[in-house]
């Protein structure tokens, strides 16, 4: 039983969201290979990467985001910067194609930064707390503290109280 | 990269080893649950704080909550520093001791009765072995992102090392290696925020390329930020994490609350966890404010990141030279060995203590009980690896703590707070109120789709208050003999009692001195009142500067 239940548990494991971390893994790898090989002065080997890198992009990665974007939103960040990421991949391949490695660093970081899973904190809009958040936030939290303070001085007074009655003795 | 391997085989092997050392001397229940009562204040604050930091909190999940959500993360660093420590060694640990207790849920039997503790327990059994489970899903995708070694083979090494030595030495072994691994973290992690600031020129300039080049919201920098965040809106934080969450954590998690008990003396369980409110706030530099800075590295360097939790290991991977890389794996993998390894004693001493010697089989040798210890360590380090490939799939493993959090705490605090603070609580007023705001918890958050955990934590906390209240004055007060000693009143009156029997003796003279303070006074720096302020003046500094 206990067998059973582990490969269960195991073969569960690496549906869609594993593959898509897989695939974008290594259209990353490649991008990489293509500024390594450029400072290298490669260019064969740059746009054997490039074309790697793109295949992976058109054949693997574009169509999970838009597959997943129909039923889940799971990729929605991805979505939005789909077209973005395409630009920079039609400049890079022109930039590789035509020898010219100024700006090809740059092109492979914001692609691969374009693929990353960026913090969704960067999205939250200004502060918009309504006024039952302050009432019932900070109103009771300020209460409960009013009742800690009365409740320690009730204590302290019990306290002091029963001294005095035992001190009569 | 050899280097590196070779100084994170020799650390594990010496971890390894280490462990059965200690485990020589274990001969008896209270030894392995308790390490014999023997701890003093500073093993005591070490163990606490690397049981509390390991992958899960700290380093790699609350490291990837920071990239995900920014700078409010670190308010279970501010926060928990100074309500759930100081308030937790000043207020509730007397009576743990007093109980003269192995775990949390036999305080609420003494003080409510067996059903309660069953319920307790198998609820924090359950987090407990999802809480390993996590440890394990981390550690092991960090050490295959950094060195790309195999998962699961990383894995199953991982419980190897760690479940050896909390098996074998119980928790004298694990405190007396939370100790080593507390300064190895601290010495081994802190290298990489100086390296971090100065490569984006310091925190001012990290807001700078944030906030003006980048234009993120500002509430990427705000400790109390906007209700669209899973902690948020600002005044929950305050109300949710402050009086529930973080107080309910430390006064009500086995784990830290075990560490106390195994001090050698009620004054060094107090002040080891008061203490220990320093290194956890200091934390929030080790590992909040250095994913701040990672946005930036990832953009500027072409450095991929597939999700939250794999932000930190790959922020290191790419900054740190090999040698000091493997120093750093070192502390990162000390950190998550600590935490597995008191989650761990805890889980077992949870389920021999609360369940199998209470309920199941009971009245047998001490000696029985401390073999079924060892077995039941072993079985929870199973069901936890089976659950390793489930926890994986969480797309940010703070949020699925959080989760199960946001429904345990929020009762607990309440009963607990009751069963100190007010005698007239009874057994079935306890019973109907933790059940009630538990339930009221899962409905909160299923049913109507709650997603900020401080608001189901307080609102499940304000339930479960009021309805053991009504339900307690609705019934039968409590006998006097069944609260003696467990509640704050009794304890005032013991005390007076204790002082009038003196004054008797003495012919009425009049004694100035409580007889439980009756000993030799600490010297300044072991004063816990000094170390109390102290760390609440650098809570103040810390959130009146980042707030």
């Amino acid at each position: 039983m206990l067998a059973a239940a582990t490969i269960l548990l195991l073969v569960q494991t690496a549906p869609a969201q594993e593959k898509f971390i897989d695939v974008r893994q290594e259209m990353a790898d490649s991008l990489t290979e293509v500024k390594d090989a450029v400072s290298e002065n490669n260019w064969a080997s740059a746009l054997e990467s490039f074309n790697k890198a793109k295949d992976i992009w058109q054949n693997e990665v574009k169509p999970l985001i838009v597959e997943d974007n129909k039923t889940k939103k799971r990729f929605d960040e991805y979505f939005g910067r789909m077209n973005e990421v395409q630009e920079d991949l039609n400049k890079l391949g022109q930039l590789v194609q035509n020898k010219q490695s100024t700006e090809i660093e740059s092109k492979v970081n914001a692609i691969i930064w374009g693929i990353s899973h960026h913090p969704r904190g960067f999205d939250v809009p200004d502060r918009v707390y309504n006024v039952w958040d302050w009432v019932f936030g900070l109103g009771i939290g300020l209460g409960f503290c009013v009742f800690a303070v009365v409740a320690g001085l009730y204590l302290r007074r019990s306290y002091y109280r029963r001294y005095a009655k035992q001190q009569n003795l | 990269m050899p280097s590196d391997l070779i100084i994170i085989g020799i650390y594990l092997a010496l971890m390894f080893a280490a462990g059965i050392f200690f485990s020589r001397n274990i001969k008896s229940t209270a030894d392995y649950f308790l390490a014999a009562r023997s701890a003093p204040w500073f093993w005591i604050m070490g163990a606490v704080w690397a049981t509390n930091i390991g992958f899960l909190h700290g380093y790699l999940a609350h490291g990837g909550a920071a990239y995900e959500w920014g700078l409010v993360q670190a308010n279970f660093e501010w926060f928990q520093g100074p309500f759930g420590y100081i308030l937790t060694g000043l207020f509730f640990i007397a009576f743990y001791w007093r109980a003269g207790i192995f775990t949390v849920p036999g305080f609420l039997e003494k003080r409510y009765g067996s059903a309660i503790r069953v319920i307790y327990s198998i609820g924090w059994l359950i987090f407990f072995i999802i809480t390993i489970a996590a440890e394990l899903y981390l550690g092991g995708m960090f050490l295959k992102n950094i060195i790309g070694l195999p998962f699961w083979p990383t894995v199953l090494v991982l419980t190897g090392v760690v479940g050896t030595y909390t098996l074998l030495g119980g928790l004298g072994a694990a405190i007396m290696m939370e100790f080593v691994q507390f300064v190895i973290m601290m010495v081994g992690t802190m290298p990489l925020v100086f390296i971090l600031l100065n490569m984006v020129g310091g925190f001012e300039g990290l807001t700078d390329i944030l906030l003006n080049q980048w234009n993120i919201s500002p509430q990427y920098f705000s400790v109390l930020p906007d209700n669209h965040h899973p902690y948020g809106p600002g005044p929950w934080i305050i109300l949710g994490q402050c009086f529930v969450v973080t107080i309910g954590w430390c006064a009500g998690h086995q784990s830290m609350v075990q560490r106390n008990l195994g001090a050698r003396s009620l004054y060094d369980s107090k002040l080891g966890y008061i203490v220990a409110g320093l290194p956890k706030t200091l934390g929030a530099f080790l590992y909040i404010v250095p994913m701040l800075a990672a946005p930036i590295i990832f953009a500027q360097r072409g450095i991929f990141v597939e999700k939250a939790d794999a932000a930190y290991g790959k922020l290191i991977l790419n900054l740190l030279p090999t040698g000091m890389l493997g120093l750093f794996i070192a502390g990162l993998t000390s950190a998550g060995l600590s935490s597995i390894s008191g989650v761990l004693n805890s889980s077992s001493t949870i389920v021999i203590k609360d369940i199998y010697e209470r309920f199941m089989v009971k009245g047998k040798p001490d000696h029985h009980y401390f073999v079924a210890g060892r077995w039941a360590t072993f079985g929870i380090i199973v069901a936890s690896l089976l659950l390793v490939s489930i926890v994986a799939k969480s797309p940010l493993i703070m949020w699925l703590e959080q989760t199960l959090l946001a429904i345990l705490l929020g009762p607990f605090m309440a009963i607990l707070i009751l069963a100190i603070f007010w005698r007239r609580t009874n057994t079935p007023g306890s019973l109907i109120g933790y059940l009630t705001g538990s339930a009221f918890a899962i409905y909160y958050q299923q049913v109507l789709g709650q997603r900020v955990f401080f608001k189901i934590s307080w609102w499940s906390f304000v339930v479960a208050l009021v309805v053991t209240v009504v339900a307690s004055l609705l019934t039968k007060r409590p006998k006097p003999e069944k609260v003696e000693g467990l509640t704050w009143e009794s304890d005032f009156h013991a005390k007076v009692g204790a002082i009038t029997e003196q004054r008797a003796e003495n012919n009425g003279t009049k004694v100035t001195q409580l007889p439980d303070i009756k000993i030799t006074m600490p010297p300044w720096h072991l004063n816990l009142k000094y170390w109390a302020t102290g760390i609440l003046i650098v809570q103040l500094v810390l959130l009146f500067f980042f707030g």
